[in-house]
């Protein structure tokens, strides 16, 4: 159990707040749609109906995090954000492709969501015209993913976020900040098995002490790169799902947990360590739960 | 006159693709980082040097051994928080790629960041004992330089910070990386030297490279001394855009002569090519090679 001598952030992204000593806010959970293949909008509406009800009835706090693979997608999946996603709820936009990023952030903007929208994700391959693009259309949020080429344990991911390993001019942190994005998440960047994949969790608490923004990981992407796992496929499921629970235990406040139709498996086990380490926490250092924690509702 | 062998000091630019190494972790592939050491090494090959190196392309010439010994952490400076310790290969894997790409009449030289350049580089929140790290730093390089000897025919320590006082035990530091080492050595300070040059030619080492183009006066300094060991002749400015002629290098490297006669045995840049352009930094090898050829033949 950890609590860190760092001031720790707490960001209040709309309406979700996310952040501080582990055991006063729950962990936010964030839910992916449109991984591959043509975005089914139909499904997508009922797996983020399921996604908030779990919310409710758990409350543990849910963002999806809507992919976008393809120019072509950009509209429709932001006019099924305007028309079908609540109103004023945080959403995730994570994009790889540097011109689609440029792209989507116009038309965020255009649609006035830029004031939900988390950018997932600040790393060290961003660009000159991506910096600018952020600097016109700046949204609420930035997920910084602590990814260094050079070195991927938990030293390595600080330096990166501190300045820039040699590979960029400043530190993520200071770029970020110099964009004009205040609420920081920052992403352990978890890598294959084999590549240090231990290090996403181990890193959280580092992060966490040294700089003292909210961090999570998507560690999730471990276990569906291990493929010694297709051996025990009943089990792949519960393996993913349970994966999320290192991160509230090692002092996280968020987890990508991966496609949303997870959801199910994933809140309850996420929701059940919440408890754990709140009572923990308060036993132990004192910290008390937020009114709207896990703990509080259900308990 | 015997054909003297070119050389360069330690690290060669490199163009990282860092938006491809990104594009890797999103798709949980894992890139290598041969293509920047293959670059730079064919640079250095087609630029027609003796002796080659890795190139340094992971990092700065002080991270590079900070990130992988123990007791060592990077921050915006590398902090020590606890007992210096080898904890494995640093340069030796890069080395053996080398070695498997570079041709059989091609050399290649190992490099190691000398203890004392790496004391004077980090930041101590641990020992309070100057003399200790850098014994600690020495201890731990000696057993990459035991490794390194098995690969290499050269190994070079770098050590930049001798330029601005050597201690009284700086000798004895050199001496532990040095001592058994089956293949020659070569020690590298840059900067202006002319108050330690008395205590570098004592240095258990065969060559001594020096920033001999950007720092002409040190050509002084030596001239009163009887020289015994071997020298590399800094020929190439590390830290200036333009490429200098083939005659500037011809008339350089006859000041040299004079000074040294026989004992130059390498020519060299002044110091890493790290910070130049990649085209600037092979049109200096270029010539380099050129100036060499035509007074050595």
């Amino acid at each position: 159990m950890f609590s860190f001598t760092k001031e720790q952030k707490v960001f209040d992204i709309s309406g979700i707040k996310i952040g501080g000593q582990p055991g006063v806010f729950p962990t936010v959970l964030i839910g992916g749609l449109f991984f591959k293949g043509e975005p089914d909008f139909n499904s997508a509406e009922e797996q983020i109906k399921n996604m908030l009800n779990l919310s409710k009835k758990l409350a543990n706090p849910s963002i999806t995090d809507f992919f976008i693979r393809k120019e072509e997608f950009i509209e429709n999946i932001l006019d099924f954000i305007v028309k079908k996603y609540p109103k004023n709820h945080p959403i995730s936009i994570d994009i790889i492709e540097p011109d689609l990023k440029i792209k989507t952030l116009e038309i965020l903007d255009e649609k006035k969501l830029l004031s939900r929208t988390i950018y997932n994700s600040i790393h060290v391959g961003i660009t000159p015209e991506e910096q600018d693009a952020l600097k016109n259309h700046t949204p609420n949020a930035a997920i910084i993913v602590a990814f260094n080429p050079k070195d991927k344990s938990p030293d390595g991911k600080i330096e990166i976020l501190q300045n820039g390993a040699n590979l960029i001019d400043t530190g993520l942190l200071e770029l970020t900040n110099k964009i004009g994005i205040r609420n920081v998440l920052i992403d352990t960047a978890a890598m294959a098995p084999g590549d240090y994949s231990g290090a996403a969790i181990a890193s959280i608490p580092v992060i966490k002490e040294e700089f003292g923004f909210p961090t999570g990981c998507a560690i999730h992407n471990v276990v569906e790169k291990s493929k010694w796992l297709d051996d025990f496929k009943s089990a792949r499921k519960p393996v993913d799902a349970s994966s999320n629970a290192n991160i509230p235990l090692f002092g996280g406040d968020f987890a990508i947990f991966g496609p949303i139709h997870n959801s199910d498996i994933v809140f309850p086990i996420i929701t059940w360590q919440d408890i754990l380490i709140s009572e923990y926490v308060e036993n132990y250092f004192g910290v008390l739960p937020d009114d709207f924690h896990p703990r509080r509702k259900l308990i | 006159m015997e054909k003297i062998k070119t050389t360069v000091v330690g690290s060669y630019p490199v163009d990282i693709e860092i938006l491809n190494h990104v594009k890797g972790y999103f798709n949980q592939k894992v890139v290598t980082w041969d293509k920047y050491i293959e670059s730079a090494v064919k640079d250095m090959i087609d630029s027609g040097l003796d002796i080659v190196s890795d190139g340094q392309t992971r990092d700065p010439f002080v991270n590079i051994f900070t990130r992988k010994l123990k007791g060592c952490r990077l921050r915006d400076r590398t902090e020590i928080i606890g007992k210096i310790e080898y904890s494995g290969p640093i340069t030796i894997d890069d080395q053996k790629y080398v070695k498997k790409i570079i041709p059989k009449n091609k050399k290649l030289i190992g490099l190691l960041t000398g203890p004392y350049t790496l004391t004077n580089s980090c930041v101590d929140l641990f020992y309070k004992d100057e003399k200790e790290i850098a014994f600690d730093f020495a201890t731990a390089l000696k057993q990459e330089a035991k490794l390194l000897e098995k690969y290499v025919d050269i190994i070079s320590i770098d050590e930049p910070f001798f330029s601005m006082g050597i201690p009284e035990y700086g000798k004895e530091l050199i001496s532990i990386i040095t001592k058994d080492i089956s293949c020659p050595t070569r020690l590298h300070v840059c900067g202006d030297i002319s108050n330690v040059v008395a205590d570098i030619l004592e240095m258990p080492v065969e060559i001594l490279s020096h920033e001999f183009k950007a720092s002409p006066k040190i050509f002084d300094s030596f001239e009163q001394y009887n020289i015994k060991k071997n020298i590399c002749l800094g020929s190439v400015r590390s830290d200036k855009l333009f490429v200098e002629p083939v005659e500037d290098i011809i008339d350089h490297i006859r000041k040299g002569i004079e000074i040294f006669g026989d004992k130059i045995t390498q020519l060299a840049p002044d110091c890493g090519q790290r910070m130049l352009p990649r085209a600037v930094a092979f049109e200096k090898l270029k010539n380099l090679v050129k100036a060499g050829e035509i007074i050595y033949g």
